[in-house]
């Protein structure tokens, strides 16, 4: 059993689970990284384009701080990192123990390929003849029975799908390497017992066992499967229900007695169900209809002969568990209604994804599947299985609408703006930051059409099209054809959730999903297992990744209660010898690998002809680089040769980040000093080509990679550090969560709020929409924050200015409310300085005491509690000077609340008319069902568009009258309510000044600008400055708190070292050359330059450094240098490369 | 003349192209053999320098390919390149080059297929331009 401190379990590898376990191994927690799929990445794989950027950025995801820990490489091919151990086809069936000290046991898929063996060569693949839909391209290409699941991952090992594969064995002939063990021994071996009366159900159940490799066994009547049970082992049994004599319960009870952990399979006709339900209660393990579907039947057994092969029982300890098993999306084909997916050319959001990608079918081009017919209209369908009470899903799955936008944008720009793409919603919910602009954009600016209507029906036209059958909002009847219809297949559970969350012993809501708690949603209902990404509930991927932080945060300060402390950092670059005064020693290591795949392949004339080319290069050859011997004999030719650099001749050199590092720690040998080419892809280009090409690319690939290792600065790389304390500006509930999470991780806090008591914009908020009271969580934090020892409040102070300290740190000065000035020293600063409601002008606000804001309806409501008499009538007015220019987003919050207000309202008075005029109602996730009730309630929505909006007068007396237009009535209407409220939104709190003093971003809605909107939400660009909360976008308590969580937990990734390493690419400056033109600070894009001007040099922060070589590519003099990329280094490979050719 | 093969030296960025590459070669697309990749950490790296370099050494083409804009793994490193290789086409005549011997791409990480094919063209439209002469010349 394998013990360790300090250490989480994370289950499920997507986005979430990726930026949770390298959320905890950048704190130096050792992680285990868990999927049942064969590979990371989850859906994300599948997806080559993300919105806003309408590309893909998951490699912003890697550490920006001590990022030589990390693969540097694309996250589509694969994940490294020293803490993290990555186990593919690993699924969790036990979690027991106590929260800091857990016990979990994992089984491992079988493996019917050796991974270790698997060079990924594809033959196997060539001479498959079983053909099958390929999951990944959504279904709708064909795969072989032996496949690679992802076709960038990397290393890409090929697997096999034993439910197709019909075991011809065919590929472990083909093998080069005899990786194929299809173990049709072993099935051989498994013996099944099928106990039926009828003749024909036995003959024909063995013939289908036997083809599938089993060994059957076969009889009449329990009787006689009891005297054959006795001498034989069986590995499972198919029993009958209902035969002549001893019947299928009664046999089953003496099975039981003689072997309680047999499975058997009870088999049932339609009549007696009931029974076979009751055999499952006495112990069957499942049962099977008559009659049989042969799929399923098949499947079932195969799934109860794989249990007995599957790797059990590794078990490990852990101090926390987070659970980031993603979501799934709902099956159209399984729906009722279907919305036409049984036609050729309906498709879902994913298998259209798919065929833009340039990875899939149609290998990037806008054809249609059907006919190869380039798409020129497409209609896309929203909410569908989502909103949908029919389906019982009464949730918004929260990602369609933008999923849909950003795709229809695709189809735009893929046929170069040809594409017509319409896209048909009941709300479009753009409540994320800048989604509104997006949209609007995708309307005004690339001509996507947007259609509020309902599809009722899909007929198939002419040559494949679909004519599409709509009432738009006015109730008007339309149709059109289409080339294509998209549906937007809403959010569903994972399939295995239930399995998942019952071995987790974690609860789930009524949708499926994780039951988290309401204010803490990183909070499952175990302690110590805590809920990340889309597992939690329905998010996108920026609300994924906070998600991941906030429960990896979690994760971390329960581990760390509990006594679990970070790894030793080890510093590689202190045990690292110096070579920089030594003389260039090369060695370089062939793989025979590649000689064995391709036979004209002579390894020995390459080494020959690089000794020849220079003959102070060792060369030798190494058997299989990659396994454990292979590294062993490298170290022993490397440690014989005493060189002090080395090229690798192998195969995809990101493969071997890891054992590069391990080679550095062994040797002694800077990781920067070695170098893998690959020499292997080469080797397989098609047969027709010329055997001297191939050589001579591969040659000339070593060459390259000895003239950059030749001039590489062999220099050991630096050590940092910053004071290890944080600011946190504003005291709300963000403020709060943020510095009670880094100070309970035992870092000093400052934490600044300029009122008179911490608490912030929720002391106007009362209530939560699921009733719970605010104050309870405002007054739990404040006396959390005064009683930690490690935060000092400043309350009524501000921010006058602040400079760099000490090099990589921060000192900044304050205002305080004595009026004097106070310094404070900090390595990290979290702004969470809040927002609040907008003011408004619109709708007589100010003319009548009867027109008051949400918020003000909200202390009424708050503080009257039932005392005043409720008002009779109340009219809402939604997006009061939002989502319109000047305003153009959506506040995210006002929607919610109104129904909150709304319910409350009709709560203490029935029979209060209410009225909410909208322009789409923003109720995403599980809030939708607040929206159900209040339709249920007898509210009253009114849509109206930003061109014809409510008219709002005050008559005599001070009484509103509302006079508007009923879209759904078709006729003018006229209200005059008691009360009128205006949503009027959220701003946020002015972050210019500070903007101004930290040097971040704000945007042009005077909102925080992030580094990256979906991968790094919380960071800004200049490094050790976070945000959360108002400051960032406007979001609920709950989102507010999680982001707080997260930024928190980005803080702590930089405080929780003593020292920080800094990457091996980073840039230099060669200051006898540097004439301080300052070009290199304006060129870079993290701001890592300035111009010290005391010692009159130009200086480089290597924290925020990353490497990229801005600097340099704009130097004039060649002064600015990145380590790796020297000119000399990039000029070597330049001769080498056209050496040879 | 006509039946030669290009030498292309490409600059591939390490986070989009470079992976594209690498799929294209995972996928056995057969490619052009005499294409030689250059990793660099971003395109905004690769200074006009190498590549005129490349040129005055006989490279017959240079590729410089990188993430698509608003993809850059440093931001905007690719905006700074597609600038300079721009201006670097305008003054490539000068050096006697033919400006169509440069070009710059933008292809992401799941667009092998891509890359085989920009190859692939690359090497059919140079060929049609004819040998980099300063190949078969002695400079100075």
């Amino acid at each position: 059993m394998e013990t360790k401190t300090g250490s989480a379990l994370v289950i499920g590898a997507g986005i979430s689970g990726i930026r949770s376990a390298l959320d905890l191994a950048e704190m130096n927690y050792r992680v285990f990284l868990i999927d049942k799929s064969p590979h990371i990445g989850g859906i994300l794989s599948q997806l080559d384009y993300q919105f806003p950027t309408d590309h893909c950025g998951m490699c912003k995801m890697l550490p920006t701080i001590g990022r030589d820990a990390s693969s540097q490489f694309c996250l589509r091919k694969g994940l490294f990192h020293e803490n993290i151990e990555v186990l593919p086809g690993t699924e969790m069936t036990a979690l027991e123990g106590e929260p800091g000290n857990f016990r979990v046991t994992l089984d491992s898929a079988p493996s019917f390929i050796d991974a270790q063996k698997c060079i990924g060569c594809g033959r196997c693949s060539a001479v498959c003849p079983v053909e099958v839909p390929d999951q990944f391209n959504g279904g709708l290409t064909k795969r072989k029975a032996v496949y690679l699941p992802v076709p960038h991952n990397i290393p890409n090992r090929f697997m096999i799908d034993i439910a197709a594969c019909t075991r011809c064995a065919e590929c472990e002939k083909v093998c080069p390497t005899g990786a194929i063990d299809l173990r049709t021994e072993a099935r051989r071996a498994f013996r099944i017992l099928v106990v039926d009366d009828e003749l024909v159900v036995r003959d024909s159940l063995k013939e289908w066992l036997v083809v599938e490799g089993f060994s059957v066994d076969m009889a009449a009547s329990g009787a006689e499967a009891i005297d054959l049970f006795s001498s034989n082992d069986y590995g499972l049994v198919l029993l009958d229900v209902k035969m002549p004599g001893m019947d299928g319960v009664e046999a089953l009870q003496i099975i039981r007695e003689i072997k309680p952990d047999l499975p058997v399979l009870m088999m049932t006709a339609y009549a007696t169900v009931e029974t076979a339900v009751q055999a499952m209660k006495i112990g069957a393990d499942d049962y099977l209809m008559k009659p049989f579907d042969i799929e399923a039947l098949v499947a079932k057994v195969v799934q109860q002969y794989e249990r007995t092969v599957t790797v059990k029982g590794r078990v490990i300890e852990v101090g926390a568990v987070i659970m980031a098993a993603g979501s799934d999306f709902c099956d159209p084909a399984r729906t009722p209604g279907a919305f036409g997916y049984n036609l050729p050319n309906v498709v879902t959001g994913l298998q259209f994804e798919r065929l833009l990608s340039g990875a899939g079918p149609g290998a990037g081009k806008l054809i249609r599947p059907s006919d190869g017919r380039p798409l020129r209209k497409i209609a896309f369908l929203q909410c569908i299985g989502s909103r949908d009470l029919k389906q019982k899903a009464d949730y918004c799955s929260s990602v369609c609408c933008m999923f849909s936008i950003k795709e229809a944008l695709l189809a735009k720009a893929k046929s170069g703006g040809e594409a017509d793409a319409a896209i048909f919603y009941m709300d479009m919910r753009t409540f994320g930051k800048d989604f509104q602009r997006y949209r609007d954009l995708a309307e005004k600016e690339s001509g996507v059409r947007f259609i509020r209507s309902r599809v009722h029906t899909i007929d198939p036209d002419a040559d494949g099209s679909l004519r599409l059958h709509y009432v738009d909002g006015e109730g008007g009847q339309h149709e059109e054809v289409f080339d294509m219809v998209v549906l937007a297949a809403g959010q569903r559970p994972n399939r295995g959730t239930r399995d998942l969350a019952q071995s987790a012993g974690i609860e789930l809501n009524p949708a499926g999903f994780c039951l988290t708690d309401e204010l803490f949603q990183n909070r499952s209902s175990r302690e110590g297992v805590f809920a990340g990404g889309s597992f939690a509930g329905l998010r996108d991927i920026s609300e994924s990744v906070i998600q991941a932080g906030s429960a990896s945060l979690g994760a971390s300060k329960l581990i760390r209660s509990k006594g679990g402390a970070p790894r030793a950092s080890e510093r590689t670059g202190a045990a690292l010898q110096d070579v920089s005064k030594e003389l260039p020693s090369l060695a370089v290591a062939l793989c025979a690998c590649a000689s064995s795949l391709r036979g004209g392949l002579d390894l020995e004339s390459f080494g020959k002809s690089l000794t020849l080319w220079d003959p102070s290069i060792r060369v030798f050859q190494i058997e299989r680089v990659c396994t454990l011997s292979g590294r062993k004999s490298l170290l022993e030719n490397m440690r014989e040769s005493g060189c002090n650099m080395i090229s690798i001749g192998a195969c995809m050199p990101c493969l071997y980040g890891k054992m590069l590092v391990e080679l550095a720690k062994e040797t002694g040998l800077s990781a920067g000093l070695m170098d893998v080419v690959d020499i292997y892809t080469p080797a397989f280009r098609g047969d027709r080509t010329d055997p001297r090409q191939i050589s001579g690319r591969i040659e000339s690939a070593l060459k390259m990679s000895i003239g950059r290792l030749k001039s590489a600065d062999p220099g050991p790389t630096r050590s940092l550090s910053i004071i290890r304390k944080a600011l946190v500006i504003g005291g709300g509930i963000s403020g709060m969560t943020a510095a009670l999470a880094i100070a309970d991780h035992g870092f000093h806090v400052d934490m600044i709020e300029k009122d008179v008591d911490p608490g912030g914009l929720v002391r106007s908020l009362y209530r939560t929409i699921e009733g719970t009271e605010t104050s309870g969580l405002i007054e739990k934090l404040i006396s959390d924050v005064r009683a930690n020892t490690n935060i000092s409040v400043h309350t009524e102070a501000e921010v006058v200015d602040s400079k760099p300290y000490e090099g990589l740190s921060f000192l900044t000065t304050i205002k305080t409310k004595d009026g004097g000035e106070k310094r404070l020293d900090h390595g990290v600063t979290i702004l969470a300085t809040g927002g609040k409601e907008a003011t408004t002008r619109e709708y007589c606000y100010g003319m009548s005491e009867s027109v008051i804001t949400l918020h003000e309806l909200e202390a009424h409501l708050g503080k009257s509690a039932g005392a005043a008499e409720p008002p009779g009538s109340v009219a809402m007015i939604q997006c009061v000077g939002s989502r319109e220019e000047g305003r153009n987003y959506c506040s995210r919050v006002c929607c919610s609340s109104a129904l909150k207000n709304a319910l409350r309202l009709k709560k203490e008075n029935p029979k209060a008319d209410l009225f909410i005029f909208y322009r789409d109602i923003m109720t995403y996730g599980f809030l939708e069902a607040y929206y159900t009730k209040a339709r249920q309630e007898g509210i009253i929505f009114i849509r109206y568009s930003p061109e014809a909006k409510p008219d709002v007068s005050i008559a005599d007396g001070g009484k509103v009258r509302i006079s508007a237009r009923d879209p759904i009535l078709g006729r003018d209407i006229v209200l005059e309510p008691d009360l009128l409220v205006l949503s009027t939104g959220v701003v946020p709190n002015d972050l210019n000044g500070l903007g101004q003093v930290f040097g971040f971003e704000v945007n042009e809605d005077g909102f925080f600008r992030e580094a990256e909107y979906k991968w790094q939400p919380v960071n800004s660009k200049k490094r050790g400055i976070f945000a959360c909360g108002l400051a960032h976008s406007p979001r609920s308590i709950s989102e507010a708190i999680a982001m707080a969580q997260a930024a928190a937990q980005r803080a702590l990734v930089m405080l929780n070292r003593e020292e920080i390493e800094a990457g091996a690419v980073v840039a230099r400056v060669r200051r006898s050359l540097c004439s301080l033109c300052e070009r290199c600070i304006a060129a870079c894009p993290y701001g890592a330059r300035s111009r010290s001007e005391e010692k009159d040099i130009i200086e480089i922060d290597e924290l925020a450094c990353q490497g990229c070589g801005a600097c340099a590519a704009v130097c004039p003099n060649s002064a600015s240098v990145v380590r790796g990329f020297s000119d000399r280094q990039v000029m070597a490979m330049v001769d080498a490369a056209l050496e040879l050719t | 003349m006509a039946d030669y093969e290009p030498a292309i030296i490409a600059f591939v960025c390490n986070w989009c192209t470079y992976t594209a590459a690498d799929l294209a070669g995972t996928s056995r697309l057969v490619q052009p053999p005499n294409v030689r990749m250059i990793r660099m950490m971003c395109t905004g790296m690769v200074d006009p320098k190498y590549i005129i370099k490349a040129l005055l050494e006989g490279a017959d083409a240079v590729l410089v390919s990188g993430c698509h804009p608003g993809d850059c793994h440093y931001i905007n490193g690719n905006l700074k390149a597609r600038r300079r290789m721009k201006l670097l086409k305008e003054i490539l005549p000068k050096f006697g080059f033919d400006e169509r011997r440069l070009k710059m791409t933008w292809i992401g990480a799941s667009e092998g297929i891509d890359f085989a094919e920009t190859v692939r063209q690359m090497t059919a439209e140079v060929k049609a331009l004819g040998q980099n002469d300063l190949r078969t010349r002695m400079v100075l």
